[in-house]
């Protein structure tokens, strides 16, 4: 079930015009700006640095609770980040070039037949590792980063950098596609929203060799992230800028409401590095729920302690936990649930064919893992940002710490917000997650042959992940 | 280009170059003498560790009303300035707390910070210089009463070779109406004696023969406590509770948490006195003159990480809590 709610008139010329994405992507422009000042020169104490208020706590809150869940990927479309990176490429910032065409260095120094222009990005890194790793770089200094406005602001001019570079060399959103280290679980969480954009007929696209829809046209430039719509299945890369609605000149393309989680119920022919993605976040809520808001401040003063031995201590268990611990239960679930299943049933030709496909058991059950980890770091976010949202407000007023009152509100006094409700939202936020975690488990093993108790291991681990982080709450 | 590529890209522009020259504008405009009236003077406020007070020494001029705002980036601190009648309770991290500061006279004004902000919470002071509207240099300041007595604060400790049996009590003392000598009654010249040795002297003093030890002793304490004033003694006890009380406990025997970890203690003379003093202690505090306490409140150090705070209290404060110290021994 699903409804092309870009076929209303007005909705459809909403989202094949630029001057409402363009507009809020400058207006998320300027909360950069200030967050970068207010880092660079405001007040070092995060609680009251309109930089670490803005980007960890109201940012977050509003990706993790609202976007995401609800608008997938939608973020990335609107993120200033790559907006410079674009505008470069495009030489526009509100139109479209003729024929969509892009620029970069590389459109003078590489120029290959069939490439719009500028060098794609090279195909042994066209896939999430480099976000995976990119997120664990980042999550080593995340106890630093997420309290000091100084290194926030670093980190954020590191990936407006990177991201520049990056875009004048390769073309399109290389950067958000494959290096950010949010795109990445941005990208595999958005599955589980109730929006999409997909083709509306597959048939439509096969007879159309013009594929407007990934090289561009006139009307519009071609997908930034890379993808082709009539292969486009998941939201794990689609940030949904439209930009094929404008492209796609047999109206042939959609902006749809579905049903939620549509994306996973094909649980075959799942990526490994989207697998290691969901496990490696499922660690990362683990250790920032002990190391950010349990009560242990020893493990937050060493895990800012950076450079100290704890803190490489502290560092080494991280990826130990995230890369090893983690990934390493799950894979010994998943050969658990394979001996339990017994002999397969499916015949030799179609575990072979499955074989020559990459066709991983381990990454199919991690699909599980979606829903699960979506409502494990809802549950985090929950707890993590309620408690300080209300610091939002005397930072609005003094973004430095410089003693401004903008707006009146530089006074106003921290208050928990839903304070008590946190518990009663946290627990069936997780039971729902567990519930649909341990649906996709079983519907992972009948898909690929196997009886319901083969899915019992990763059930399991998933209900041990509710279990460890609801104690790890109500302590 | 068109006309709306155009518009986008002057928007673009006032954003990444508009936006941030606005805002420190904005910041450079609020600290103009013009816009405020007022001279302003930022001090900013971080651990010790991290330097303390930055500035923490200031030149102004009597009569000069300045504006200081003080901002901390770290932990919650206080200040007070004694002598301008400055107490900020709290200078909460990422906040910035304004007063306005008119000296009236030259002077050195210190100022402390009144929070303990961390281990070494007592180094962070600083000093306003106030000259005359000339700027004359300051006058030389007479030297402290300790030093004028010749008393060396740092000589072996002070120990009472008598104690009370019972704990002295000023009002069972002012009850036996006994006329005390003027040695031991005068105030002035009561500051040289230790209680022990006021004892010593009522004790030898024919005309006490007949009372017992204990009457000498509560004479004693009605001696050292009548000449302090019940809103001194209040003054002293709030100034007791915001800087004694961390390392000599709020009970007066020297079991503070802040006492524990005084660097100056882990280097400490062996001959020097163990940790903060305990004011309980009969056999230490009785044989302590009130000159003696006051100049180590006044001057600190004796290799015990004693802060010194003869510049930030008034001599009615110190001599209000000498008397204050007194009453964990002797009641009221």
């Amino acid at each position: 079930m699903r409804w092309a709610i870009s076929d209303v008139p007005w909705v459809n010329r909403l989202l094949r015009g630029r001057w409402l994405q363009w507009g809020i992507t400058v207006f998320t422009l300027a909360v950069f700006v200030v967050v970068i000042l207010t880092g660079l020169f405001g007040t070092p104490a995060g609680n009251h640095n309109f930089g670490i208020v803005y980007v960890w706590l109201v940012w977050w809150a509003l990706l993790k609770l609202v976007l995401v869940p609800f608008l997938g990927r939608s973020w990335c479309s609107v993120c200033p980040i790559p907006a410079p990176g674009d505008w470069l490429q495009r030489r526009t910032m509100i139109t479209a070039r003729p024929g969509g065409k892009l620029y970069t260095i590389a459109t003078k120094l590489f120029r290959k037949v069939g490439s719009v222009g500028a060098r794609p990005w090279p195909r042994l890194l066209r896939n999430i590792w480099p976000q995976n790793l990119s997120f664990l770089a980042v999550a080593l200094f995340s106890a630093l980063i997420l309290t000091s406005p100084l290194a926030t602001a670093l980190i954020l001019l590191g990936f407006i950098l990177v991201s520049l570079l990056v875009s004048l060399f390769f073309e399109r959103r290389a950067f958000c596609r494959y290096l950010c280290p949010i795109g990445g679980f941005v990208g595999v969480y958005s599955q589980i929203a109730p929006v999409a954009v997909r083709v509306k007929d597959p048939a439509v696209c096969a007879s159309h060799t013009d594929k407007t829809c990934y090289i561009g046209s006139d009307a519009g430039y071609g997908c930034p992230y890379s993808n082709l719509l009539q292969k486009l299945e998941t939201n794990t890369y689609c940030s949904m800028c439209g930009e094929c609605l404008r492209t796609c000149n047999r109206d042939n393309i959609a902006f749809y409401v579905r049903g939620p989680g549509a994306d996973l119920l094909n649980t075959r022919g799942r990526r490994l590095d989207e697998a290691f993605n969901g496990l490696m976040m499922l660690g990362a809520a683990f250790i920032y729920s002990v190391v950010l808001i349990g009560p242990d401040s020893w493990l937050k003063v060493t895990a800012r302690a950076v450079g100290t031995p704890a803190w490489f201590v502290y560092a080494a268990a991280l990826l130990a936990f995230d890369m090893l611990a983690v990934p390493g239960l799950f894979w010994l679930c998943v050969r658990l649930g394979q001996a339990l299943a017994g002999k397969p049933k499916a015949v030799a030709g179609q575990v072979a064919a499955r074989i020559r496909k990459g066709d991983s058991l381990f990454a199919d059950y991690a699909t599980a893992l979606v829903p699960l980890g979506l409502a494990i770091w809802i549950a985090f976010t929950l707890s993590f940002t309620m408690t300080n949202l209300s610091y939002a407000w005397p930072a609005l007023s003094d973004p430095f710490g410089w003693g401004w009152n903008l707006f009146g509100t530089a006074d106003m006094a921290w208050t928990p917000y839903l304070s008590g409700m946190i518990p009663y939202l946290q627990v069936p936020v997780l039971l729902v997650g567990l519930i649909l975690a341990v649906a996709l488990a079983l519907r992972t093993a009948h898909q690929h042959q196997q009886p319901s108790t083969a899915a019992l291991p990763v059930s399991a681990f998933c209900a041990l992940a509710v279990v460890g982080l609801l104690t790890l709450y109500m302590a | 280009m068109k006309r709306s590529e155009l518009f986008a890209l002057l928007i673009v522009l006032i954003v990444l170059l508009g936006l941030p020259a606005g805002l420190f504008g904005y910041q450079v405009w609020r600290l103009q003498p013009a816009a405020t009236g007022v001279r302003i003077v930022e001090i900013v406020a971080r651990v010790p560790e991290q330097g303390g007070f930055s500035p923490d020494r200031l030149r102004l001029q009597a009569g000069e009303t300045v504006r200081l705002r003080i901002s901390s980036p770290d932990v919650v601190h206080g200040l007070t300035i004694p002598g301008l009648g400055v107490n900020v309770d709290e200078i909460y991290p990422g906040k910035v707390v304004e007063v306005d500061v008119t000296p009236d006279k030259s002077g050195r004004y210190a100022f402390a910070c009144t929070r303990w902000c961390g281990v070494d919470h007592w180094r962070m002071r600083g000093v306003i210089e106030v000259t005359g509207t000339a700027g004359a240099p300051l006058p030389a300041e007479p030297p402290p009463l300790f030093q004028q007595l010749g008393i060396d604060l740092d000589a072996v400790p002070h120990a009472a070779h008598i104690t009370p049996a019972r704990q002295p009590s000023a009002s069972k003392g002012a009850g036996l109406n006994v006329a005390l000598p003027a040695e031991v009654s005068d105030p002035a010249r009561r500051l040289i004696l230790s209680p022990v040795d006021a004892f010593q002297r009522l004790r030898d003093d024919p005309v006490n023969a007949g009372l017992s030890d204990d009457d000498v002793w509560n004479l004693v304490a009605w001696a050292w406590l009548k000449d302090a004033q019940p809103e001194a003694l209040a003054r002293a006890e709030t100034l007791y509770a915001r800087d004694c009380a961390a390392c000599h406990g709020p009970d007066g025997k020297g079991g503070g948490p802040a006492g524990k970890d005084l660097p100056g203690m882990q280097k400490m003379d062996p001959a020097m006195p163990k940790g903060p003093a305990n004011f309980t202690d009969a056999g230490t505090l009785l044989a302590a003159s009130d000159v003696l306490l006051q100049g180590k409140i006044l001057r600190g150090g004796m290799g015990t990480g004693m802060p010194e705070f003869g510049s930030l209290y008034t001599d009615e404060e110190m001599w209000a809590l000498v008397a204050y110290l007194r009453s964990f021994l002797f009641k009221r």
